[in-house]
């Protein structure tokens, strides 16, 4: 089997030739890098930037609610910006059986959060989850053995979220699944 | 004035000039450029590939080290390129026909070169994608297999399986085309 | 995946009819065409030795989310033919978490021997997390035979705890920014590198550090 035959040089030499993008390619990629943080600095430090962007961009003089909404936004960005600790759900490590798992969806508009998956049935009314001082944090924590299940919240008893924190998992219905696994036979 | 390395334009970069990351994306945004046209069909989207893949390549750029730059960002496109295929899959159908627009104004195109461009076009679009992938970084980026198994994650023996298996399927569809 | 089915009919017949039955959790979520054909894989699958759980699963998230009730057959009949494919490639001892988890890789695109040789390749030890990770890479963008080849080459060396290490770290990577491909090259040469010397993780394509494979 050779590498290269003759007969498709042709036709490699004219896929060689330039694609003639715009011209201003580059000044497009760097009006969007000029907005972004600065490379190479650490995760935690990339949150604390866009934070402080954020309370730099904002007028001073502005109505109580939208400061409490920051406030909650900034909490949300936080936890995002968290990669481990106990508000993360684990994909977790070796464990005996009914391991604790916390689920957690910030959602300050909700009235109700529940979270359906193959732990309980799909039920919307078996794993509500509860509310912590009224600033929507949302949070439950459910025993589960050795297996790989899948799940979504619910807000409102309507409207479907997945969870920020976790993988992406299969589903065939038309609402997007996230995933939590846990270790251990 | 001798050109600066990759590498020390990365560093520049990572140590506090971000604006010189320009001429990295100056750099490499041709043959990116010619790879996304080939590998998705028209240009528009072959620039969102290319833009987003420099912004991509600009968040992380912390990861990458040394010369490297030219293969990991090339590796992003790759993947975007896949992604956006699937896309497009979904949304519109399979495109039977070849849109591009070829490049170049200082070329002189007669009508003969203008139908074996088409028929080329068209041709790619029959191969499977990771076919058309692994043929166009072999024999238009001119990657050796073990950089296309940086920029690909696939084993060099299923890329050369994929080359061979593009080469033959060109031939058969260019038959009437290609002349000796 | 077409898959030599012994005929439904002759299954439901072979089945004692004390065995036939409802299943009770399918009753008024269900709606009622649906769950009588539903009952039937049920049925069939118990005779064959098939965990029946994940079927009742698959049947109540489409009956949650609303799906028509042929879609919830079709979901199930699905699952119910992978999990016939996994149980012959982790073999008759197979647990349902791992049978589950198996049918979530090959719903991502692994094979069936991909599968067989993960068995081979962790003899005796659970092989939930590490069927579950191939199907996660897959979610993340990784391509299927690549995330199959990582999971395979991590398969005689680490236990549940690295597999979601692993994973995690993949994902982060994507998330800030790399593409899938390199973010799996990177961890998979720093996991598999037995000779690596701290700080010698590298980007691929760099010069004097870069490692070959194993």
């Amino acid at each position: 089997m050779t590498e290269r035959e003759d007969s498709l040089d042709p036709i490699i030499e004219i896929l060689r030739e330039p694609a003639g993008l715009r011209a201003d390619l580059t000044d497009r990629v760097m009006s969007e890098v000029d907005r972004l943080p600065p490379p190479g600095i650490a995760a935690l430090d990339r949150v604390r930037w866009w934070r402080r962007t954020w309370t730099i961009r904002l007028s001073p003089v502005r109505g109580l609610g939208l400061a409490a909404g920051l406030a909650v936004l900034a909490l949300g960005v936080h936890l995002a910006g968290r990669r481990a600790g106990p508000a993360t759900p684990p994909g977790a490590e070796r464990a005996p059986e009914g391991q604790p798992i916390q689920f957690v969806l910030i959602a300050p508009e909700a009235q109700a959060v529940a979270v359906v998956g193959d732990f309980n049935d799909w039920s919307m009314s078996a794993t509500p989850l509860a509310r912590t001082l009224g600033d929507g944090v949302w949070h439950v924590t459910i025993p589960l053995g050795p297996g790989r299940y899948r799940y979504a919240f619910v807000v409102n008893g309507a409207i479907w979220r997945n969870d920020p924190e976790a993988p992406a998992a299969e589903d065939e219905f038309g609402r997007a699944n996230s995933v939590v696994t846990v270790g251990g036979s | 004035m001798k050109e600066e390395s990759d590498g020390a334009l990365l560093r520049r970069v990572l140590s506090g000039e971000p604006r010189t990351y320009a001429r990295l994306v100056d750099r490499y945004q041709a043959r990116l450029g010619r790879y996304a046209l080939r590998m998705l069909g028209n240009k528009d989207d072959a620039e969102d590939a290319v833009q987003d893949t420099f912004i991509r390549a600009y968040r992380s750029l912390g990861r990458c080290e040394g010369d490297g730059f030219g293969p990991w960002v090339f590796g992003i496109l790759v993947n975007r390129c896949r992604t956006h295929a699937t896309k497009r899959a979904r949304t519109q159908g399979v495109i039977v026909r070849s849109e591009v627009a070829l490049a170049t104004a200082s070329v002189a195109s007669s009508e003969g070169r203008d139908a074996l461009r088409d028929a080329i076009d068209w041709a790619l679009k029959q191969l499977p994608a990771e076919q058309r992938e692994a043929f166009l970084l072999k024999h238009v980026e001119d990657m050796s297999y073990e950089a296309m198994e940086t920029v690909t994650g696939v084993r060099p023996a299923t890329l050369r399986m994929r080359v061979f298996r593009a080469r033959d399927e060109l031939r058969k569809l260019l038959a009437e085309t290609v002349r000796d | 995946m077409r898959l030599g089915m012994i005929p439904l009919w002759l299954l439901i017949a072979a089945t004692p009819p004390m065995a036939r039955g409802q299943e009770p959790r399918l009753l008024g979520r269900v709606p009622d065409p649906a769950r009588a054909q539903v009952d039937a894989i049920l049925d069939a699958a118990r005779v064959r030795g098939l965990p029946v759980e994940p079927l009742v699963d698959r049947a109540l998230e489409g009956a949650t989310k609303g799906a028509p009730p042929a879609a919830i057959v079709a979901a199930v009949t699905r699952l119910r033919d992978e999990l016939v494919v996994v149980s012959r490639a982790f073999g008759e001892t197979a647990s349902t978490a791992e049978l589950t988890a198996g049918a979530s890789a090959l719903r991502a695109g692994a094979g069936a021997d991909d599968l067989a040789r993960l068995r081979r390749l962790r003899p005796g030890r659970p092989l939930t997390v590490a069927a579950a990770v191939m199907a996660d890479l897959v979610a993340a963008g990784v391509a299927a035979d690549t995330a199959a080849g990582a999971v395979l080459a991590l398969a005689q060396n680490a236990d549940d705890a690295d597999y979601i290490a692993f994973r995690r770290n993949v994902q982060r990577d994507i998330e800030l920014g790399a593409s899938p491909a390199a973010a799996l090259a990177v961890r998979i040469r720093s996991a598999t590198d037995l000779s690596s010397t701290p700080g010698s993780e590298t980007m691929p394509g760099t010069g004097a550090s870069r490692k070959r494979k194993p």
